[in-house]
């Protein structure tokens, strides 16, 4: 698969092209929102203004007050500086005001990729789970915000603490600042270097996390499975392997965050060391001995804890956030979410000479003049409104010459198949499971290009049919009825939400859904999917087509989960509805009610009524028998 | 936990690692895979213990070495060995700051290893049905954030402790220098708890707001994909778009009072630690005034007051602490799942198959849903099992291939109780075909070669020629190598699928569980045909919705609330309206399903209705 391809590749990435990846939107996002991060900005000087009288005052009232056995001053100085701290509670909320100004729109946007990925990706496999879904959506997103506020406040003081201790110690002496800027600078420069291996090391990190949760999770899914089968040694073993993987990727981390500590460390402590080793030096420039003292205590009481700050939190979290993000954001192994792609490198089979072909032209022929393998209409047919006689306007589903195989070498599925269904009528598709009906069915609906040939829905090419398009020629029900948490009306009328009252209540009379709705509260009662059971809710997903204002209906086993019963009356009610209905059968009976029996056995083809396909097709005469007979020996 | 894996200290690293631990009483037997290591022990917790408190040592008298250090340069005399030491300490910090961060990591690393292996033996090795309650993603998320939350754990402790030292050596500084002064930190200090309890408490709960609305878009986004085939020919994605993410706006403003809520308290302690060291301040400098305090004294007495007040950072490696062990519950629950135990024994060579149950009862929360006392399965023949939904079927059939053990009576297979088998022994002769096998995502072949003993390629197709699969597995991408995440299936293949991995390692006992029910009845009878021709001869235990399938079983079990009706063939139960009614057929005159009293041919226009 070039997907799982692509993803591997992208696992031994450095975390550069991470980096490369998510600075552009960064600075998009950042750039949107000048707004509030001029706001964040005022806020933060009223807080370093309020930090330094706080300071001020404490200075003073030591200085000025104790020192010089003024205790009143003394008090005096260190009340302002008490009415200061009292003043930093509302800037500090100031801030967070703020910060959720970043925060939340960065979790909508990251919250939003994800749904899209993740829709995507299942709409482009129906089927096939995506585990990490959730994870991405929850988890993750959960850390990116997380990291982002935690980096945004400490990016935040320590720019605003480190300015502040720079521009006092230049107020001091200009001197101070040749010795204190290179080891800070250079301890930075580390710090930022090591991002990068850092977030490599992250990436990896999470990745064997992932493989270890995906293993734990399928684990779990098929632990009936492998306990029956004897497995579980092999499944723990490569679980065994899958953790080491994991610790081994955590302890390579570990390495990482002590380079990075160690880099922060020379940030902070190194000028200390160089300002104390020079001190001779400095004071033969003229630097006094308060000014020394000074530039101490900016070093150690605000420079020093900023970097702690700093490096507790940006290491991790800020390495983390680009990880997490460029995971929900950034490039996924995408297939086109919708399927107007040909399946891959399909054989181009010219026309055979073995499919059956069913044309209008046919229709017209008498019953008995059923030669080759023409289907004929049953004469009771044209009895039935809304038909057309032979040549009228556009079938309602037309194949010509379709071929369709899944790969190179794979066997073709459906070999050059001619079909005509006439507008109005009611089709049955009968055949061994695994023949291709699910396929003529996604076929007819646009939703797989044949390797070869054309369908026609309604006279109208579907392959590379817009969803629109598509949506108002045919309804396709799958086998999985789809139900989603919201009210019964919205899952009735989801194919037509303009639907009125009146044609919603006909629907609920006509396949007898009456019972249902009222068990769940009515039609505008909140509906819980899990509530239902799988009849359920494929009569809600039969009701849903028969609602919708498609002129074909597609059943896929969409009556699977249906007692006998209930499925006879919904594929009535289906096929009193004006329009055309196809139907995949599951059972004899469906087969039966229908105007015409279309049989797939893979390599031939035949279509035309019951009483004709039973004379003509030993495979359906084989599948009646079974199904007809099969209690008995 | 420190104390119980004492004799693991010293041990390499890379030996701890991929063993997986034998704590558990429960097993009785030595694995394969020789599970005889332990936790990571306390020496990596130690480490980080020793390299924090080290630091914390040196940060503490960094002031006090430094301030004298200084003293001494600006009365421009000879130094002596303080710029050394001052520059030991500064520079030794570093060294030890960037050693706590590797061991700390080193240590996380350990114990999520080990805290997983033992977590995913528990799980491998339990009984599958008493895992129901934890769903797959369930499984991952505790394997993955809870066993690394709990992993972190004992780091976390060594940090917390580390993390007392440079408040609490403070204070006792702080008191040496002045009784008073320290008092009035000591006094302060319970405010602070108070506050930063209410800190954790406001957060708890507007957190657990915020995650229902999280949950609320993440199952509805579930909810989408499993319908992903009807959006996707609906073309209703952008609508579906739109009802996921419609709660996002409230999770925007949850989140936001969330911001609020934390900046409040943040306002709170960032209000509190410096009012703390003012009043300090003021009490020294009420001492200095009444001449019990030094100028030095006072100076220090600030910064050690400082220093005292910062026992707030104790909080969030507090809340580490306790996350982990909550996570750590998380994931003993999976460690500690009922056991799959199994025994010495073997089956005696050449067997007939047969199988017997004995005063077998099985609970499911305490309530009894199958009851079953001597039922023999004979060797060799066919028996069906039916009864309406709910009536046990399943739940007979795990217990005659040992997926559950009977909470009272015995199931014996040729005479030798279940649990008292070997694995081996058991699952090569027990063979299971379900409803909804689940295969895994390997290749097909593969999925029908999983089992306990290696299967060649011949073996693989001809069972999936016996299960009927061969034509849609030739329509595959790439055949039996086609992997099975993409391979696109129906519900009746994967079916057939399951069917093939158990005829290809189909042993004495085969369990059929709804093993067809997705089978056209053609196929159905096609496979019944393979099964008795070409799979390995035995018994078969087959549990049936259909009357065709009961029809051929040489027995039919009846099972009625979990408790046997009858037992006999299938002709002499049909004679019963309720037994007829099992099927849907009656009266007889119902239309659609199976009728058996009408006879092959075509039906008469008359059927339909």
């Amino acid at each position: 698969m070039t997907g799982a391809a692509g993803s591997r590749g992208e696992a031994k990435d450095t975390g550069s092209g991470a980096l490369r990846r998510t600075v552009p939107p960064a600075r998009r996002f950042l750039a949107r929102r000048k707004g509030v991060l001029a706001r964040l900005a005022l806020w933060s000087v009223a807080e370093a203004g309020q930090a330094f009288v706080v300071g001020y005052g404490v200075a003073h009232a030591v200085d000025q007050g104790f020192l010089a056995s003024d205790t009143r001053r003394g008090l005096g100085w260190l009340a302002v500086a008490a009415v200061a701290v009292l003043l930093g509670a509302p800037v500090m909320r100031g801030v967070f005001a703020q910060l959720a100004g970043l925060t939340e729109p960065l979790r909508d946007g990251l919250v939003r990729r994800a749904v899209d990925r993740s829709l995507a990706g299942a709409l482009a496999r129906p089927g096939g789970t995506d585990r990490a879904a959730v994870s991405r959506l929850t988890n993750q997103v959960e850390i990116a915000r997380d990291s982002f506020a935690g980096l945004v406040l400490t990016l935040r003081s320590f720019v605003f603490t480190a300015a502040g201790a720079l521009l006092g110690l230049l107020s001091l002496h200009p001197a101070l600042l040749v010795v204190v800027l290179p080891p800070l600078l250079a301890g930075l420069a580390l710090f930022l270097a090591t991002l990068r291996p850092m977030a490599a090391a992250q990436r990896r990190a999470l990745a064997a996390d992932e493989a270890l949760g995906d293993h734990a999770a399928r684990a779990r899914a098929a632990l009936r499975d492998l306990t029956a089968c004897g497995t579980g040694p092999e499944v723990e073993r490569r679980a065994a392997e899958l953790v080491a993987g994991a610790a081994a990727s955590a302890r390579v981390l570990a390495r990482w965050a002590a380079v990075r500590t160690a880099a922060l460390g020379v940030a902070g402590h190194l000028p200390v060391l160089t300002l104390l080793v020079t001190v001779p030096w400095l004071r033969e420039r003229g630097v006094t001995a308060g000014a020394l003292l000074g530039a101490f205590t900016y070093l150690v009481q605000s420079l020093l804890p900023a970097v702690h700050t700093l490096m507790t939190a940006l290491g991790a979290a800020g390495s983390r956030l680009l990880v997490v993000v460029d995971r929900i954001a950034g490039p996924a192994p995408q297939e086109p979410a919708h399927p107007s792609g040909r399946p891959p490198a399909a054989d181009a089979v010219s026309p055979g000479d073995h499919g059956a072909s069913v044309s209008p032209e046919d229709r017209g022929a008498p019953a008995a003049a059923g030669a080759g393998a023409a289907g004929t209409p049953r004469s009771a047919r044209a009895a039935r409104p809304g038909v057309p006689t032979a040549r009228g306007p556009a079938a309602a589903v037309e194949f010509r010459a379709v071929t369709l195989s899944y790969g190179v070498r794979a066997e073709p599925v459906l070999d050059s198949l001619d079909l005509c269904v006439a507008p109005g009528e009611h089709i049955a598709v009968v055949g061994p499971s695994g023949i291709g009906k699910s396929t003529l069915t996604r076929l007819v609906a646009g939703m797989l290009a044949p390797s070869s040939g054309e369908v026609r829905v309604a006279g109208r090419p579907v392959t590379g049919g817009t969803a629109d398009e598509l949506g108002a020629l045919r309804v396709l029900v799958p086998q999985e009825a789809y139900v989603f948490a919201g009210t019964v009306g919205e899952n009735l009328t989801y194919l037509r939400p303009d639907a009125c009252r009146a044609d919603v209540d006909a629907t609920v009379r006509s396949l007898a859904l009456r019972p249902l709705v009222e068990r769940l509260g009515g039609l505008d009662a909140p509906l819980r999917p899990d509530e239902l059971s799988q009849g359920e809710r494929q009569l809600v997903a039969l009701a849903r087509a028969h609602l919708s204002a498609a002129p074909l209906l597609l059943l896929d086993e969409a009556t699977c989960h249906l007692d006998p019963a209930s499925e006879a009356r919904a594929e009535e009610a289906l096929a009193r509805r004006p329009g055309t209905l196809l139907v995949v059968a599951h059972r004899l009976s469906s087969a039966v009610r229908a105007d015409r029996v279309l049989v797939l056995d893979g390599v031939r083809t035949v279509c035309g009524t019951h009483r004709e396909v039973l004379a003509r097709s030993p495979l359906y005469r084989d599948l009646t028998g079974h199904w007809n007979g099969g209690s008995h020996r | 936990m420190f104390g119980r894996r004492l004799r693991t200290v010293g041990r390499t690293e890379g030996s701890r690692l991929v063993r997986t631990t034998k704590t558990r009483p429960r097993q009785a037997h030595a694995v394969p895979d020789g599970a005889d290591g332990t936790g990571p022990g306390p020496a990596p917790a130690l480490l980080v213990l020793l390299c924090s408190v080290a630091a914390a040592a040196a940060a503490v008298a960094q002031p006090l070495v430094l301030g004298h250090t200084l003293d001494l340069l600006l009365r421009g005399g000879d130094a002596g060995h303080w710029p050394a030491l001052s520059a030991a300490l500064l520079v030794g910090e570093v060294l030890l700051d960037s050693l706590t961060a590797l061991f700390t990591g080193r240590c996380n690393a350990g114990w999520t290893a080990s805290i997983r292996s033992r977590a995913f033996t528990g799980l491998l090795r339990g009984v599958p049905d008493r895992a129901r309650p934890y769903s797959p993603g369930d499984v991952g998320t505790r394997l993955t954030l809870n066993a690394a939350d709990a992993g972190g754990a004992p780091a976390a402790r060594a940090a917390l402790a580390a993390s007392l030292v440079t408040p609490a050596g403070a204070l006792v500084a702080l008191a040496f220098v002045d009784l008073w002064v320290a008092a009035c930190v000591l006094a302060g200090l319970p405010a602070l708890a108070l506050v930063l309890r209410a800190f954790a408490r406001d957060t708890g709960a507007s957190v657990a707001a915020y995650q229902r609305v999280q949950a609320q878009i993440a199952s509805r986004l579930l909810e989408a994909m499993e319908g992903a085939a009807t959006i996707a020919a609906a073309g209703t994605v952008a609508r579906e778009r739109r009802r996921v993410l419609a709660p996002l706006a409230e999770l925007g403003a949850l989140g936001g009072r969330m911001w609020a809520l934390h900046g409040r308290a943040l306002a709170r302690s960032g209000v509190l630690v410096p009012l703390l060291v003012l009043a300090a301040t003021a009490v020294g400098g009420v001492r200095l005034a009444s001449g019990s305090l030094s100028v030095g004294g006072l100076l220090a007495a600030c910064r050690y007051a400082q220093l005292a007040a910062g026992v707030g950072g104790a909080a969030t490696l507090l809340g580490a602490v306790v996350r982990g062990r909550g996570a750590r519950e998380r994931t003993l629950a999976l460690e500690r799942l009922p056991a799959l135990a199994y025994g010495p024994c073997g089956l005696p060579p050449d067997g007939p198959g047969d199988l017997e149950l004995r005063g077998v009862r099985v609970l499911r929360d305490g309530r009894e849903v199958l009851r079953v006392d001597g039922v023999r399965v004979p060797g060799g023949r066919t028996t069906a099992v039916v009864g309406r939904s709910g009536a046990g079927k399943s739940v007979l059939a795990a217990v005659a291939g040992r997926l559950i053990d009977p909470d009272e009576g015995h199931v014996l297979l040729d005479g030798v109780r279940l649990d008292r088998l070997t694995r081996e022994a058991l699952r090569t002769e027990v063979a299971f075909a379900f409803e909804r096998p689940v295969l895994g995502e390997g290749t097909v072949a593969e999925a029908v070669a999983a089992g306990p003993r290696r299967v060649s390629p011949e073996q693989v197709r001809q069972a999936v020629r016996a299960a009927g699969a061969e034509a849609f597995v030739r329509r595959l991408p790439r055949g039996h190598d086609t992997p099975l995440p993409s391979a696109p299936l129906s519900g009746g293949e994967h079916q057939r699928l399951g069917l093939a991995r158990a005829f290809a390692h189909a042993g004495r006992l085969l369990v059929m569980d709804d093993a067809t029910s997705s089978l056209d009845t053609a196929t159905e009878y096609e496979v019944d045909r393979a099964l008795r021709r070409s799979v390995r001869p035995g018994t078969r235990l087959v549990v049936a919705h259909r009357p065709s399938v009961a029809a051929r079983a040489d027995q039919v079990v009846w099972l009625e609330d979990g408790r046997v009706r009858a037992v006999g063939p299938h002709r002499e139960l049909w004679q019963e309206a309720r037994y007829r009614a099992l099927f849907g057929a009656g009266g007889g005159g119902g239309h659609g399903g199976p009728v058996p009293h009408r006879e092959h041919g075509p039906l008469p226009e008359g059927a339909r209705p």
